[in-house]
């Protein structure tokens, strides 16, 4: 399952980026999110409360910034696994100037495995995407109360 | 009630003994067995297609009150040994998943608690530390060398392989004027019984005992298959079956693998542990038939005399391979021709292994598969040659006078008459009418189709087949197979009433209404005075491990046994009634609940006086006669013999016939299907109750909609199962089956007391390529080939615009 966005912000490159990798942001961003606590730079243990079709759950795992190139890109993952079975999301999140604004550009992959995969599959891609649409909107809240 | 009538019960059409009980709520079923001080089970599934388990933490989950214990594969490792199976080199199938999952579903550990809601938020408790390795989903990718590999002690993803040669192709392919050719692709569909699995398991330490409640459906070569997984004599394990089973059709044949980890859990705890299947787990992890990949061709001649068929078919039996498979390879090889005088074949036969769910029979077991592609090649043949494609059925049939007919591969096709089944069914949809009003409708731009296929359906396994997955070598050393066993007890009470003891294991079949009718014609008494138990358990019924329900045994050989034990009876009550009116026993006759003597009805005796003198009065019987009155057999087929060293075999012992010819219209914008016209004419011998037939053939039809049009248990490319629920796994109801012109010939058995034969897979084994004949007729105009199935309307919809391009 493969998903593309791209979204503007009204806020230099640098504070986008500030936001986009400050676990007290991402912990409000990531929709589902109920606990983001960093274990080591750019690691994160997470717990994520998600329900897709008839399946809801909870599900631990771990979030990581990866490669991070201030202010350009870097890539998020995230991990979990619970009784609904697991979501495994990667996304190549990359940033422009562009008339004062930045624009983020992101292109994301996931995977889910066992009882979700069976039963809200058909599903699954919109509420990914859905839930893409969340992540960067609360990013844009919490860039608006900085 | 059954209705109230004289004579001959046989061939009427007796409302069912059983429904009474069942549309009033009183059945008794898996889930409604309550034992004392019952615990209940839940099972934690793997979420991975294929990975190795790197840890699993179970500390946390007795923590939860009301958790009485946890099983784990390790536990399943130490207490019990891999399921048996007859390939080559067997993979290490246990009950639970050791150090490897190889489907997602398969089962990682048991949690036994107080409830099923505390045992299932237990399951929450347990980490499984997995190490995901690379999947192989496709049949063909599966048996390439650079394949991931599934069990690294095979070394291949390949279970069995053999080839086979009947006859001589060669001179076939040298005498031919062609060869038609085609790759054939089958899905995976199961069977969605409306009960689950189910099992209740209690060990008792003091005699090493375990009893366990179950709802499988035979074969009883299950029952040894768990005692030999469990390290245990048969006779320590009593497994009992409810009285009712909401349907099986191969499906619960499945289910031995939950009865041994079941019993390991009881084991482990030395509690009674109560475990039923809940929807999700059986559409994820139960049974289906398997998906198949066939390469077949013909040579034929001019005139359509299809001279010799070559195959190679790849069937898929997922993640493991167990018991009855590789029967899905060897199961229809004495019917591997179908209902025609096709003598030279070269086959080659592949069972692989991918990450799927495993298999097991599903109505029809996998002749559905070959009948796919054997009938669409022959319309292929019809179309290369510009021919008719009922003219090249009736070029190649066997003939009505050609019976007993000895296949290429051994099968012995018991009786029939093919060419006038198939006129039936052409007859019904006013066929030679019906191709005019297709070329007209193909003018006005509507896209018409005719369907035909004709074919054997065979009924009553031989287990002998099962060994074909070794070679004759192979098979020398070892000892050879074969059989197919029924028994029954019948007895008559003090005041003359016949109760029947029968081991036929029935899921909704209807055994007792037809027991019930047989007795009574024997014996000369009415239905309603006959009483019927059905009810499995294994301590107290006699059994060979082919008995039990599946392959359409029942009107084969549950009818011989019934039959057989009845006479024995009778022969006895004869010998009473001429003792006691001074006659031979020879001239005794039977009628209405009297026996008389031949040519003076008024010399007669009724049937609860003789039962009255067998168990009152010994005195009255004939000198050195055993008091009471029953009878039991225990019987096979003579048919049923091993392989020959020519891998010839009777893989099964009666053959029946279908012929349908479906008429549909396939809208070309949308790809949907709609049917016009379907006849359905059936041979399954003599007819023993018309109304249960009409219900057996309308049932396989539902079914073979749904594997056709409708059901697929579909995966993704990482492996993941994508239908789980019925939202995404579409199973036809009433509004999806369209009215269908049942007909049928009856040709009797000459190997079945009655001259009945089993007829409960039929239809779903020639309906799938009927409408895939029918709608490739329909599309032909647009250049469409079909192949696969099922189809969908987005799947014709795509292979119309592909046509296009």
């Amino acid at each position: 399952m493969k998903l593309e966005g791209t979204y503007k912000f009204k806020a230099s490159q640098e504070k986008v980026w500030e936001v986009l990798t400050n676990p007290r942001h991402l912990e409000k961003a990531i929709p589902g999110c109920e606990k983001l606590e960093e274990i080591e730079p750019g690691k994160y243990d997470v717990t994520l409360k998600i329900g897709i079709a008839a399946v809801k759950g909870a599900y631990k795992g771990m979030a990581e910034v990866a490669d991070p190139q201030p202010p350009q890109k870097y890539r998020l993952i995230v991990e979990g696994s619970g009784s609904p079975g697991f979501v495994k999301g990667e996304a190549l999140i990359e940033l422009s100037h562009q008339n004062q604004s930045t624009i983020v550009s992101c292109q994301a992959e996931g995977q889910v495995g066992g009882l979700i995969a069976g039963v809200g599959q058909r599903m699954i891609s919109g509420i990914a995407k859905m839930m893409l649409g969340q992540f960067f909107k609360q990013i844009g809240k919490e860039l608006k109360a900085l | 009630m059954p209705e109230k009538q004289e004579g001959k019960w046989v061939g009427k059409g007796m409302k069912r003994k059983e429904d009474l009980r069942l549309l009033t709520g009183r059945g008794r079923f898996m889930d409604d067995i309550r034992l004392p001080n019952m615990k209940y089970a839940a099972i934690l599934r793997s979420p991975y297609p294929h990975a190795w388990i790197r840890g699993m933490d179970i500390s946390q989950a007795p923590k939860v009150s009301g958790v009485r214990g946890v099983l784990t594969g390790d536990d399943v490792a130490a207490m019990s040994q891999p399921f048996p199976v007859g390939v080559p080199i067997p993979p290490k199938y246990y009950s639970c998943a050791v150090d490897k999952v190889r489907y997602v579903g398969e089962p990682v550990a048991v949690v036994i608690a107080d409830s099923r809601y505390i045992a299932e938020d237990a399951l929450d408790m347990i980490e499984v530390e997995y190490e995901p390795l690379p999947v192989v989903m496709d049949i063909e990718e599966a048996a390439e060398p650079d394949a991931p590999i599934l069990h690294d002690n095979i070394g291949s993803n390949i279970y069995s392989h053999r080839f086979f040669q009947y006859g001589d192709m060669q001179k076939a392919y040298e005498e031919a004027d062609l060869v038609v050719k085609g790759k054939f692709l089958f899905p995976k569909y199961g069977s969605t019984p409306i009960e689950t699995y189910g099992v209740i398991a209690s060990y008792n330490p003091f005699n090493a005992e375990l009893v366990i409640y179950n709802n499988y459906q035979g074969p009883f070569v299950n029952h040894a298959l768990v005692a030999m997984a469990l390290g245990i004599p048969e006779n320590k394990m009593r497994w009992i079956v409810p009285t009712d089973i909401g349907g099986g059709f191969g499906t619960k044949t499945g289910l031995y693998p939950y009865i041994a980890l079941i019993a390991l859990a009881a084991k482990k705890t030395g509690m009674t542990v109560k475990w039923i299947e809940d929807r999700r787990e059986h559409l994820l992890a139960s049974a289906t038939g398997t998906d198949r990949v066939t390469y077949m061709e013909a040579a034929v001649k001019n005139d359509g005399t299809i001279l010799g068929l070559k195959d190679k078919a790849m069937d898929n039996t997922g993640g493991y391979i167990r018991p009855p498979e590789p029967g899905c390879a060897y199961r229809s090889t004495g019917n591997h021709t179908g209902a025609y005088q096709i003598r030279n074949l070269d086959r080659e036969v592949l069972v692989v292994g991918t990450n799927k769910c495993l298999t097991a029979p599903n109505r029809g077991y996998t002749c559905q598969e070959l009948y796919f592609s054997v009938e669409r090649l022959v319309d292929m043949v019809a179309v290369e040659l510009k021919m008719d494609p009922a003219e090249v059925r009736f070029k190649n049939f066997i003939q009505a006078d050609q019976f007993p007919y000895t296949t290429a591969t051994g099968g012995i096709y018991d009786a029939g008459d093919y060419p006038k089944a198939f006129q039936m069914a052409l007859d019904k949809i006013d066929y030679k009418k019906m191709r005019k009003e297709q070329q007209q409708a193909r003018k006005e731009g509507r896209y018409i189709g005719i369907g035909l296929a004709t074919v054997v359906d065979p009924s009553v396994t031989n287990i002998a087949y099962v060994t074909l997955a070794l070679t004759p070598e192979q098979r020398a050393k070892g000892h050879p197979k074969s059989g197919s066993g029924e028994s029954v007890i019948v007895k008559l009470d003090p005041l003359g009433k016949a109760h029947v003891i029968a081991c036929t294991n029935p899921q909704g079949q209807g055994h007792e209404t037809v027991i019930s009718q047989i007795v009574a014609d024997e014996l000369g008494i009415h239905p309603d005075d006959v009483t019927v138990s059905d009810v499995v358990d294994t301590h107290d019924r006699v059994y060979t491990i082919t008995t039990g329900s599946y392959s359409s045994r029942f009107a084969s050989v549950g009818v011989n046994a019934v039959v057989a034990a009845t006479r024995k009876v009778k022969e006895k009550m004869k010998k009473i009634a001429a003792h006691l009116l001074e006659a031979n026993p020879e001239d005794i006759e039977t009628k209405e609940g009297k026996f008389y003597v031949k040519g003076a009805p008024d010399k007669s005796i009724q049937v609860r006086h003789i039962a009255g003198t067998a168990h009152w009065n010994q005195s009255a019987l004939p000198e050195g006669m055993d008091v009471g009155l029953y009878a039991s057999s225990l019987l096979s087929m003579p048919t049923s013999q091993p392989p020959d060293q020519l891998d010839r075999v009777d893989s099964s012992n009666t053959y029946g016939f279908m012929a349908e010819a479906i008429v549909v219209e396939v809208d070309p914008e949308t790809g949907q299907v709609q049917f016009l016209k379907w006849a359905s004419v059936h041979d399954a011998g003599t007819i023993l109750n018309p109304l249960l037939l009409e219900g057996q053939v309308m049932g396989s039809i539902a079914h073979a909609l749904g594997g056709t049009l409708y059901e697929e248990w579909a995966y993704d490319e990482n492996g993941q199962c994508l239908t789980a629920s019925f939202q995404d796994y579409l199973v036809p109801t009433a509004m999806e089956v369209p009215m269908v012109d049942i007909g049928h010939v009856e040709t009797p058995s000459p190997l079945t007391a009655l001259g009945s034969k089993g007829v409960g897979e039929s239809s779903t084994m020639s309906v799938p390529v009927a409408i895939a004949n029918a709608i490739a007729d329909a599309l032909a105009p647009l250049g469409v080939t079909i192949n696969e199935l099922p189809l969908s309307p987005n799947k014709i919809w795509h292979l119309i615009q592909e046509a296009n391009k």
